[in-house]
């Protein structure tokens, strides 16, 4: 089998076990895409809110980066944030440039949440309007500038 | 009493020179077993440890540093991986 079933099968059965605090496992039906949703309590900014995280995993995964994004439902907004463009995009190096195949997962979601528990700034990035307008369907598609690291 | 021993054999047990509970961070599989493409672990399947002091299944982190984005660099620590000459490696 191959390295990407073997490695997400794993990371499932440890997934089900049970995941870090403000985690939960939505559904993973096929390999392929997991939905996790995402609590942030220690931010008054998300405080009693949840979030979606679709994850999707290539036949590359763990070598090549998963799309990993925020989707949007009824009671699941996009959280507010300088890197984290109104259509679920979110800018962050290890979703990009800085991926190792030893992130997984959970260490992926633990990034955002902390990334998110950091934040006071209840803003959407400054170029927002230009990026949704002419962004990719998938976040993994757009080539993201790293211009600040402070936040 | 004399004993007299007429056949006798022999068994033994072997591991990697690394923590016993210590997996490759990239397949995840531990050390004593294969990388997801092998079939025999030992020295079909070798370890191969980074100046870094990193471990990985040899065949996992060579997939990682033929591809561009890895740019050469330890999954670990991101450090350029360069490997641990055999003299270097510090036995137990």
């Amino acid at each position: 089998m191959d390295i990407c079933k073997r490695r997400l099968m794993k990371e499932l059965s440890t997934a089900e076990k049970g995941l870090p605090s403000g985690l939960t496992l939505v559904s993973a039906n096929d390999l392929t895409s997991w939905y996790i949703d995402i609590t942030v309590d220690s931010n008054s900014l998300y405080q009693g809110q949840i979030y979606r995280l679709m994850f999707m995993y290539s036949p590359n995964y763990p070598m090549k980066v998963p799309n990993v994004q925020f989707v949007p439902d009824e009671n699941r907004p996009i959280p507010i944030h300088p890197h984290i463009y109104a259509n679920g995009h979110i800018c962050l190096d290890i979703l990009g440039d800085g991926w190792t195949p030893v992130q997984n997962t959970v260490s992926v979601c633990l990034s955002i949440q902390s990334m998110l528990a950091g934040n006071h700034t209840n803003e959407r990035p400054p170029d927002n309007d230009s990026y949704v307008r002419s962004a990719p369907k998938y976040a993994q598609d757009s080539r993201f500038i790293y211009h600040d690291d402070s936040v | 009493m004399k004993v007299r021993i007429k056949e006798w054999n022999a068994v033994s047990i072997w591991h990697w020179n690394v923590s016993e509970d210590e997996v490759c961070g990239i397949c995840r599989v531990h050390f004593d077993g294969t990388c997801p493409s092998c079939k025999y672990p030992g020295d079909d399947c070798p370890i191969i440890i980074g100046k870094c002091n990193h471990s990985f299944h040899m065949h996992c982190l060579l997939k990682w540093l033929e591809l561009e984005t890895s740019r050469g660099l330890c999954p670990m620590c991101r450090q350029p991986f360069q490997t641990l000459g055999e003299d270097e490696v510090i036995t137990t």
